[in-house]
């Protein structure tokens, strides 16, 4: 118990005297976890999101459709509840085609002529206002987002100006924009929304002659086999040319607007991760030295290996496995929105399952330990007095490069020298650089996508399942962005304090403050160049594996913004941290460190 | 230099640190005239501003007040950039604890200011490896600083100083980290580069190194207490001085 108390207190003391160091660990961690979990959940999320609306709305097994609303559909369909495997329907429904129209927005949409008590099948659930009455109208929640129509607003259904009575959910329809099950007169149908009248307003439609669909709800003895009562009824509905919907059919529409964001969401936490990896293996290394003395301290006082080792490996993976609870926590609070971006679902869900609890932990674990268990091998292995007297780790000689080097000017001479001492660091950076520039090749592909708007006859409401992938893409991209931001301040900070002795010689053997900058700007500059050129053929890899084969390439000239934004940025971040460095005191900075 | 021959002059010098209670005058109201090719050394107690002075007179750190002239050019007053300049062409600098670059060879670090200076880098090779020859460590010129004794560390030191041929060189605790033996090796080149007129300003505790001077001045809290001119070397070199056999 007092060495785990003992292991505790260190940890802790550790975590508090490096704030910052913790809080970019916790953010980067943090970050892969979430987007993980999120890629993870949002496989099977609309399906779970249907079912669970599914049960709070009763909703049909089968839903049979019929282009047309005279007698004999309707008796034909109502046929369809005497079947064996039925054991409840609702209706048969009338419902219209026709547009829909509020604050400027138009869709196509199908109305639903309802009772003012639903039937036993498809009790559409209100969640705002009241169910249908006479004069006013419901209008199906996702559909109602995209309008942007409340409870008390005014939308125009086939040219009547109506209020809106209420806003509700149901599984009886694939969920919005494909509320349109068959077109008119059992056409293709097209993407629109859905709406509720009163019985009473709905036929007063059919004096306006659109075009009809009539439709029974049909609850099965086994819901499960809702697949082969179509298939039994292939010849009933070639007679009556009827269509079938069933349960599942419905839950995969909806699943397809998900379809451009999951591989985002995974691809995004692999890059994510990556970027983790290299910003806090700079950490790690940054505080390589400080650790070496710290163990040396520790195994002067008699510590062991065993509880050295636990001291410094515990306080990256207890990080580590917060930044998970964190990470699993933002995906869990995120996922309904994302899951259902339409609205048309019910969205409390269930957490994250337990094979994406066990991956992101797998994730958060193996970033902690791939970035810390070098340092802490090495720490370990120091002798206690080598580790007292100074803990850095000797930087390797590099004749070629140095040889090399002297040929450029002073900045670019420091610059290389400076990469020579740490190249595994120039790969990081380089790699974090890629990393980025994938992420914005991406999403300038996604931007030259031609758009495809809703609607007969309309170009006012967006395509959900592409905003749906811009905004995922974009969030991304911006998480990319930010990490790649932190990790450059890090790894041009870690230099600058690790050449710190070497740069205060340097400046007393002659070199200027400026060249000092413009060496630690450079040798940050230096590594960005490879890694953006890396980037962009492989964003536009990755984006190709993952797209449609007719998929449309942006003007080669555009490939080339974020290549050259890289170096810009970088630029823009090292050089405030450069310059602080040059400025330092040389005769403060030889005093207390050793070259 | 001036009119006199001073190299390097000092007048009214101070260096402060800290405020109100806590202020602390490291160096105080120092007056000095460095003649060219003398060797001056620096002595006095830990914590006297030995090296606070020659901090100051390398422009490493800016003084509170006073002035600080270098061949004849006030150097107190000089930006970061132009003193830069100032110590690449006039100023060598070796330290107690060597300060060579770890990553770089003997050699490298002796083209390193050459380079700085903007001289191409056969120029810079040649240079070094003349040097080199010249403190007696040719044939270490492809070993690290950590493959390096104490002694031959110092040397290389002496030789980077050098490269740019400085008006002054200034050490600071040069032998403070050697041994008798190594201590030697290092007095012996300055030694060498004093017959060769080099101007020399050594801070030094060490009452020994301080008598192979042509001056010593003794500081005391700040100030100097005491300006001696020794007389020529006795007899006996270095070796004896150190209970050493030449």
């Amino acid at each position: 118990m007092g060495r785990i108390l003992l292991v505790f207190r260190l940890v802790v003391a550790d975590v508090r005297s490096h704030p910052a160091q913790a809080a970019m660990m916790l953010l980067a961690i943090t970050t892969a976890t979430a987007t993980l979990s999120l890629g993870m959940s949002l496989r099977g999320a609309t399906d779970a999101l249907y079912l669970q609306t599914r049960a709070a709305t009763a909703g049909p097994d089968v839903v049979a459709l019929t282009p047309d609303g005279d007698r004999a559909t309707t008796s034909a369909l109502t046929s369809l509840a005497q079947a064996p495997e039925v054991t409840a329907h609702s209706g048969p429904y009338r419902e219209y085609h026709t547009t829909v129209t509020a604050h400027g927005l138009t869709s196509a949409a199908v109305v639903q002529g309802a009772d003012a008590a639903p039937g036993p099948i498809d009790r559409p659930l209100v969640t705002s206002g009241t169910w249908v009455r006479p004069g006013g109208v419901v209008v199906e929640r996702g559909f109602a987002t995209a309008l942007g129509v409340r409870v008390g607003d005014r939308v125009t259904v086939a040219g009547r100006s109506l209020p809106v009575a209420g806003i509700a959910v149901t599984a009886g329809h694939s969920i919005y924009p494909g509320a349109q099950m068959i077109g008119p007169g059992g056409g293709p149908s097209d993407y629109s929304g859905l709406v509720w009248l009163s019985g009473a307003d709905a036929r007063a439609l059919a004096a306006a002659d659109l075009p009809v669909t009539s439709l029974l709800y049909l609850k099965l003895r086994d819901p499960s086999a809702a697949q082969e009562f179509v298939q039994s009824r292939r010849q009933f509905s070639e007679e009556h040319s009827t269509n079938f919907v069933t349960w599942q059919d419905m839950g995969e529409r909806g699943a397809r607007i998900l379809r451009q964001s999951q591989p985002v969401l995974v691809v995004g936490s692999w890059l994510l991760a990556l970027l983790a990896v290299g910003g806090v293996a700079t950490l790690a290394a940054g505080r390589a030295t400080k650790q070496t003395r710290r163990v040396g301290l520790l195994k002067a006082v008699g510590a062991t290996p065993g509880l050295i080792a636990a001291v410094l490996l515990g306080e990256y993976l207890t990080l580590a496995l917060i930044a998970d609870v964190l990470g699993l926590t933002i995906a869990r609070l995120a996922a309904p929105g994302l899951a259902n971006p339409t609205a048309s679902l019910l969205s409390n869900a269930a957490g994250p399952t337990g094979d994406t609890i066990a991956a992101t932990t797998f994730l958060a674990l193996a970033v902690a330990v791939l970035t810390t268990l070098g340092p802490t091998r090495r720490a370990l292995r120091t002798e206690t007095v080598t580790a007292l007297a100074d803990g850095a780790r000797r930087p390797g000689h590099r004749a070629w490069l140095n040889g090399m080097s002297a040929l450029l000017p002073t900045s670019l001479l420091l610059a290389l020298r400076l990469i020579a001492r740490r190249p595994g660091r120039a790969v990081l950076h380089a790699l974090s650089i890629a990393v980025m520039v994938i992420g914005a090749t991406a999403l300038l592909v996604a931007r030259v996508q031609s758009r495809f708007d809703y609607g007969l006859g309309s170009s006012h409401l967006g395509n959900v399942q592409r905003e749906q992938g811009h905004r995922v893409l974009l969030a991304i991209t911006v998480a990319l962005a930010v990490l790649a931001a932190v990790n450059i301040v890090t790894i041009t900070w870690t230099t600058a304090l690790e050449a710190r002795p070497v740069m205060a010689i340097a400046r007393t053997l002659g070199a200027t403050p400026g060249q000092i900058t413009a060496g630690l700007s450079a040798a940050q500059l230096l590594p960005t160049l490879p890694g953006a050129v890396v980037g962009v053929p492989s964003g536009m890899f990755l984006v190709l594996l993952f797209s449609p084969p007719n998929v449309a390439i942006p003007p080669t000239w555009t490939l080339f913004v974020p290549a050259l934004a890289a170096p810009l940025a970088t630029a823009a971040l090292t050089a405030l941290p450069a310059r602080l460095a040059a400025r330092r005191s040389i005769a403060r900075t030889l005093s207390v460190e050793g070259a | 230099m001036n009119e006199f021959g001073a190299v390097l002059q000092v007048r009214g010098l101070c260096k402060e640190h800290g405020q109100g209670q806590g202020l602390v005058r490291a160096v105080d109201e120092i007056d000095l005239d460095v003649p060219a090719g003398q060797m001056l050394a620096v002595t006095g107690p830990s914590g006297c501003g030995k090296s606070t002075l020659l901090h100051l007179l390398g422009g490493l750190e800016r003084p509170s007040r006073g002035e600080v002239w270098l061949a004849g050019r006030r150097i107190d007053t000089l930006n970061e950039r132009a003193l830069a300049r100032l110590r690449r062409r006039s100023v060598g600098f070796v330290f107690q604890a060597f300060h060579l670059v770890e990553e770089l060879s003997a050699r490298e670090n002796v083209e390193l200011p050459v380079l700085l200076a903007g001289r191409s880098p056969r120029a810079a090779r040649r240079r070094a490896a003349t040097l080199l020859e010249r403190v007696g460590l040719a044939d270490r010129a492809r070993h690290l600083p950590w493959e390096l004794s104490g002694g031959q560390r110092q040397r290389v030191a002496i030789a980077r100083a050098m490269a740019n041929d400085p008006l002054v060189l200034l050490a600071d605790e040069p032998t403070g980290n050697l041994d008798t033996a190594a201590t030697l090796d290092v007095l012996r080149v300055f030694e060498e580069l004093r017959a060769a007129g080099q101007t020399l300003v050594i801070v030094t505790h060490d009452e020994r190194v301080a008598a192979t001077a042509d001056r010593v001045v003794s500081m005391r809290d700040g100030t100097c207490v005491d300006d001696t001119r020794l007389a020529a070397q006795a007899a006996g070199g270095l070796g004896d001085m150190f209970g050493l056999g030449e």
